[in-house]
């Protein structure tokens, strides 16, 4: 009994969850023109070029190294295999295609769900406990505008970006293995990337990237406005949205590319 | 007597009727029923948990009571319109206790963000008004500081200034002097009688302490376990006869049941026997 009410609660929280983060997606959404450039407000503006500088240049030396090394790992790790075949150049094509569809937006929306989601709810949850927000409901200024606008439009703007920075970090990677371990040029190397790659890929990997950039940006704000109490409840919503967003970044990953695999978008021909 | 309380509830800028508010099982707020006149200053007395702070939320529309209805200024805050509210916010100025400033901005533009994001006054007129208020709350050359670096009774007025950039008609200070050591928090009393005495706005004050409550209070009101048990003029206030008032008053503590050996020996024989 006590199972199953433990499971019925739990069920309870998620689902409440799920209907926050919808009620504060589409609001973001509404808000969103208001930090647009020459539409909106220009302080929303400028306090979103400051997210950007944040969120997303100040991430790009971190998720630039991960994809080198991860890069690196898929290239080592697929050529002691295809060695047997005598499949070597097939490496091209396996850390083209894996960092373009999954592994370029996966990595960063990990760097950027490590440091970013963290950064939003410590802010969040800070404001909340200084009633910093409530002091903007009082004034009148709508904490959704003042705050979350400027933050979702700088991650739906920098995480694509990083994304294609990130893939071609991974993509280099491979090309640094394969001149090395077989002397392959520059020149052939790319020429095999431009390939294997498709168009579609391309645009599944930067729709991917802003449903991650979302996620991230939405879960962080989330456990930040949740925050009760003093500064270590602040602590513990910064666990959280980190813990959250990185679970449903890949949770999100599985359900685009199973789609993506029984649409039978995913076949090479 | 009972001339002058109706004619108060008259000029009553805030009025609160019959407010009722409970979390699951607790009742936070109990059927309160409190006016704050125009021009006066109104001080909320209330030990810790005796429902201050909700009350405080529900006179700025943060929370919906269960029952009951607060009207500010002829338009009552529980069921108007969320344009409706702003327009009300707008003539109410908060200072909340841990002075709520933004700590990426500095003084200045903490001052001037109400005014930037909701007039349409030029920069430079702007900065004449957030000099005037820096000055009435003497912090002129603290202007260009940011909050990380003032001292406590600097933040609070900061935001005592902040509060009173859109010039309200209400302000409402939730625990101006907590934290505050004597001296600096005497000062703050002196702002709240200057700001009343120059520009006639009414002042509510969320506080627990007795001594600047009754330096600055015109009437003193006290929240007990959700109730508002006296609303007075703080001369009668402080002849009250309410145990609690009193135990207030002269800073007793609440009597502890005293539990001795005997005691628990008592309680087991008495399960022992309920038990046959």
């Amino acid at each position: 009994m006590s199972f199953l009410e433990q499971v019925g609660r739990a069920s309870i929280v998620r689902v409440e969850d799920a209907g926050a983060l919808t009620i504060q997606f589409v609001s973001a959404l509404r808000k969103i023109p208001r930090a647009l450039p020459i539409v909106g407000s220009r302080r929303r503006w400028r306090s979103a070029v400051g997210q950007m500088l944040a969120i997303g240049a100040s991430a790009l030396p971190m998720s630039g190294a991960m994809s080198l090394c991860t890069g690196f790992i898929l290239a080592l790790q697929s050529a002691s295999e295809l060695r047997r075949f005598g499949a070597l150049q097939y490496v091209v094509d396996l850390v083209a295609i894996g960092f373009t569809r999954e592994l370029g937006p996966l990595i960063t929306a990990l760097s950027v769900s490590g440091r970013s989601a963290s950064a939003i709810s410590a802010e969040i949850g800070t404001m909340v406990v200084t009633e910093e927000i409530d002091a903007l409901r009082v004034m009148g200024l709508d904490p959704v505008e003042f705050t979350l606008a400027p933050k979702y439009l700088a991650a739906l703007v920098t995480v694509p970006c990083l994304t294609i920075l990130s893939t071609l970090c991974g993509i280099v990677a491979g090309y640094l293995f394969l001149a090395f371990s077989m002397d392959m040029s520059f020149r052939i190397y790319f020429q095999a990337v431009a390939e294997a790659v498709l168009l579609r890929d391309v645009v599944f990997m930067l729709l991917k990237s802003l449903v991650f950039a979302t996620i991230i940006v939405h879960v962080g704000f989330l456990q930040g406005v949740r925050v009760h109490g003093g500064p270590e409840a602040v602590g513990h919503s910064t666990t959280a949205a980190v813990v959250k967003s990185t679970f449903l970044v890949l949770f999100a990953d599985l359900i685009a590319t199973a789609v993506f695999y029984f649409m039978g978008w995913s076949s090479v021909q | 007597m009972m001339n002058r309380v109706t004619e108060k509830t008259e000029n009553a800028v805030i009025s609160v009727r019959g407010v009722s508010m409970s979390y699951g099982e607790t009742r936070v707020l109990d059927q309160v029923n409190l006016d704050v006149c125009r021009g006066e200053i109104l001080v909320l007395l209330g030990g810790s948990g005796s429902g201050k702070t909700t009350l405080l939320k529900h006179l700025l529309g943060l929370a919906k009571p269960d029952t009951g209805s607060i009207t500010i200024g002829g338009v009552d805050i529980t069921c108007c319109s969320p344009s409706e509210l702003a327009k009300v916010r707008r003539r109410i100025g908060v200072a909340f206790q841990a002075a709520a400033l933004f700590n990426s901005l500095s003084v200045e533009d903490n001052i001037a963000l109400p005014l930037r994001e909701l007039t349409r006054l030029a920069d430079s007129t702007i900065k004449l008004v957030v000099w005037m208020k820096l000055l009435a709350v003497g912090l002129s050359d603290a202007g260009s500081l940011y909050p990380t670096e003032l001292s406590g009774g600097m933040r609070k007025r900061a935001a005592v200034a902040r509060a009173m950039a859109l010039d309200p008609e209400i302000l409402i200070l939730d625990e101006p002097s907590a934290g505050l050591d004597p001296i600096v928090s005497a000062g703050l009393d002196e702002l709240i009688l200057f700001l009343k005495r120059s520009f006639g706005i009414t002042i509510l004050v969320v506080t627990h302490e007795m001594d600047s409550a009754f330096h600055i209070a015109d009437r003193v009101a006290m929240l007990y376990q959700g109730r508002l048990i006296a609303v007075d003029k703080k001369e009668q206030f402080i002849r009250n006869a309410h145990p609690r008032i009193r135990q207030f008053i002269d800073r007793q503590a609440d009597t502890m049941p005293r539990v001795g050996a005997g005691d628990f020996i008592e309680a087991y024989l008495g399960e022992t026997t309920n038990d046959k």
